[in-house]
């Protein structure tokens, strides 16, 4: 190992140790996240409410169909995201058929990619700040960073799912890895270069989820501080081609586009909702969120302010607000997770090297130099707390399954009694109430119950309809998907969908079969759903029952 | 400012934070007072929005005094 040789060896030492323990903490939940999207790979169903129908928009790009359609006619399908995490898919969906595993597959991979730049961003970023920087602590808190990333439980829960929020979020660490020093290369040629890689990776960011226009908020002020016009000229760039596509879209989908991507997530705010998601976020993170703050109160006040800085800021207030609305969830903090881990890494970072520089101002006569004769005792204190912030945080975070070869034997150790299904903790426990209950593992039964629903659907003639509120099982018995539940009720909520060809379908009982699990469906087409149709079996699946319903004779 | 090589120090930024919000914080209030007709007075959208404002203006206050470094 290398070592600082200012440090005195036992401080050195009890650091090294303290840092082992958090790596070796944060790397036991890297290895719950391979078992978890282990699991979730194999499972041949939805998981997550949604998953289905983000691979129903693969399949139609596929086939070259788009998937924003007019919902008000038959079959009632509609998309609310932008099309980029579904077209990376599409060569997949070619190879391979209607399959969840590549999608889920491709999300998690995505997460160690982010992950891994999170990894080097502060690896980089301390040795720019003190070149003579301990390599070996250096490298053990880069990585304790992208470990951290990984165990929020909030990645956790929607990494290595078949959506497109976790794409959208390495886009947006890239970009970010991308412009953070781009002002300062002196190659005209080789500047433009890396702009045009930042803008084009926040292209394919906002076209994955419409949230990463936060990153490109950070991303836009950033490069105003630092050189207004370059930004005015390049954001007018970016502006163009977005609003270009944008368009382009919107008219080849004769404004469904519009419709379904704009008007659909324009939605009620809940505010016990957002505060709960404040809440939750805080009470998991506070570890990592004291370091970060810091590191961003010291960039204001004593040194530049890093992209990092505004990129945290700006995810972190702008998705406290956007989680309130409806339908959100504490993913919308995955990306203000991200610049977290960067921020705390880089404070942790400049804090085992002794990297703190503080400029001449009132500040430093007010907060540093009172204490400037403590300063060898405080900042050895300081660095021996360091890695308390991720053992802490690891502490904060702590999910893991307590069945299972291994799992049990540590849950027995530690005491750890299960809080979610099928015999999983999970510290995130269910503070907000939301619908979404993710992270636990899949059994085989979950599995054999779906094949049940299958078995159910397959006593239908094959070319009766089929209403499954979700696309798994529409795929599974080779039946056309058929509405997109959530997309009708946001859109009924804002008056933008009239119901009534779908209930009328529904009075004829054109459906032989309806599967329910969560009602998504608005008003009106759930009081004609049991008007029309009665419950005939209940069959429990990953923690739901779900709702067999036939034509009431 | 649309020099090719200016960029913002701690006083010029600190001055338009001051003045973003100020002018926030104006234009909040201003929602009452030109949409007199709303109901329920300030809320809770409103009230994030102050917040953001004044924080804004005193962030822009404390920078000042910071002068030419480099922001």
């Amino acid at each position: 190992m290398t070592q600082s040789p200012t440090i005195p060896r036992p401080i050195l030492t009890i650091l090294h140790a303290l840092m082992l323990i958090a790596l070796a903490w944060l790397l036991f939940h890297f290895v719950v996240y391979v078992v978890y999207a282990n699991n979730l790979i194999q499972f041949p169903f939805d998981y997550d409410q949604g998953e289905g129908f983000e691979l129903h928009d693969v399949m139609l790009l596929s086939q070259f169909k788009s998937p924003y359609a007019d919902i008000e006619t038959f079959p009632f399908y509609g998309s609310i995201y932008p099309p980029m995490y579904h077209v990376f898919l599409v060569p997949f969906a070619w190879l391979f058929g209607a399959e969840y595993w590549y999608g889920r597959l491709f999300s998690f991979l995505t997460t160690l990619i982010t992950a891994i730049t999170i990894s080097w961003i502060v690896y980089r970023e301390t040795f720019r700040a003190k070149p003579s920087a301990d390599k070996t602590l250096t490298r053990m808190i880069a990585i304790a960073s992208g470990l951290a990333f990984l165990s929020s439980n909030i990645v956790y829960h929607i990494g290595p799912l078949f959506r497109q929020h976790i794409s959208m979020f390495m886009f947006e660490t890239l970009a970010v890895a991308v412009f953070a020093h781009v002002n300062e290369i002196e190659s005209a040629p080789r500047r433009r270069r890396m702009l045009l890689l930042g803008f084009g990776l926040m292209i394919f960011g906002g076209y994955t989820k419409q949230l990463a226009a936060f990153t490109a908020i950070a991303i836009l002020l950033f490069l105003f501080i630092r050189n207004p016009r370059r930004a005015m000229i390049w954001g007018f760039g970016f502006a163009v081609v977005g609003a270009g596509i944008f368009a382009l879209l919107n008219i080849t989908t004769d404004g469904h586009w519009w419709t379904q991507t704009i008007t659909a997530n324009v939605k009620d705010f809940l505010t016990d909702q957002a505060i709960g998601l404040a809440r939750l976020f805080a009470h998991l993170h506070l570890a990592l969120l004291i370091p970060a703050l810091l590191q961003l109160v010291y960039e204001v006040y004593f040194d530049r302010i890093s992209v990092y800085g505004i990129w945290f800021v700006c995810t972190l207030v702008l998705s406290a607000l956007a989680a309130g609305t409806w339908g959100a969830g504490d993913s919308y903090y995955a990306t203000a997770v991200a610049a977290m881990c960067v921020l705390s890494g880089m404070f942790i970072g400049k804090t085992v090297n002794r990297g703190w520089q503080f400029r001449k101002n009132y500040l430093r006569r007010v907060l540093i130099d009172p204490f400037k004769k403590f300063a060898p005792s405080i900042t050895l204190i300081l660095i021996v707390i360091s890695p308390v912030f991720y053992i802490l945080y690891a502490r904060a975070t702590l999910h893991m399954p307590t069945t299972g070869a291994g799992f049990e034997q540590i849950a027995d150790i530690f005491g750890i009694e299960p809080n979610a299904d099928n015999g999983f903790y999970d510290s995130a426990g269910r503070l907000v109430g939301a619908y979404a209950d993710i992270g636990h593992l899949t059994t085989a039964q979950d599995i054999a119950n779906g094949n049940l629903i299958v078995e159910r659907i397959n006593q239908m003639p094959s070319d009766t309809l089929l209403l499954s509120e979700e696309a798994a099982f529409s795929f599974a018995t080779n039946r056309e998907v058929i509405t997109n539940p959530v997309v009708l009720y946001i859109l009924d909520q804002v008056g933008h969908y009239d119901s009534s060809q779908l209930v009328k379908m529904l009075e004829e009982q054109a459906f032989g079969l309806i599967v329910l699990r969560a009602r998504f469906y608005p008003p009106p087409v759930n009081i004609a759903i049991d008007t029309y149709y009665e419950m005939v079996e209940v069959i429990p699946m990953n923690g739901f029952d779900y709702q067999l319903l036939r034509p009431k004779n | 400012m649309l020099n090719k090589n200016f960029t913002f120090t701690k006083r010029t930024l600190g001055i338009l934070c001051l003045a973003i919000g100020v002018l926030g914080t104006i234009a909040i209030f201003a929602i009452d007072v030109v949409d007199v007709g709303r109901e329920g007075g300030i809320g809770p959208i409103q009230t994030v929005g102050l917040v953001i404002m004044v924080s804004l203006a005193l962030l822009g206050l404390t920078l000042i005094p910071l002068g030419d470094d480099p922001a």
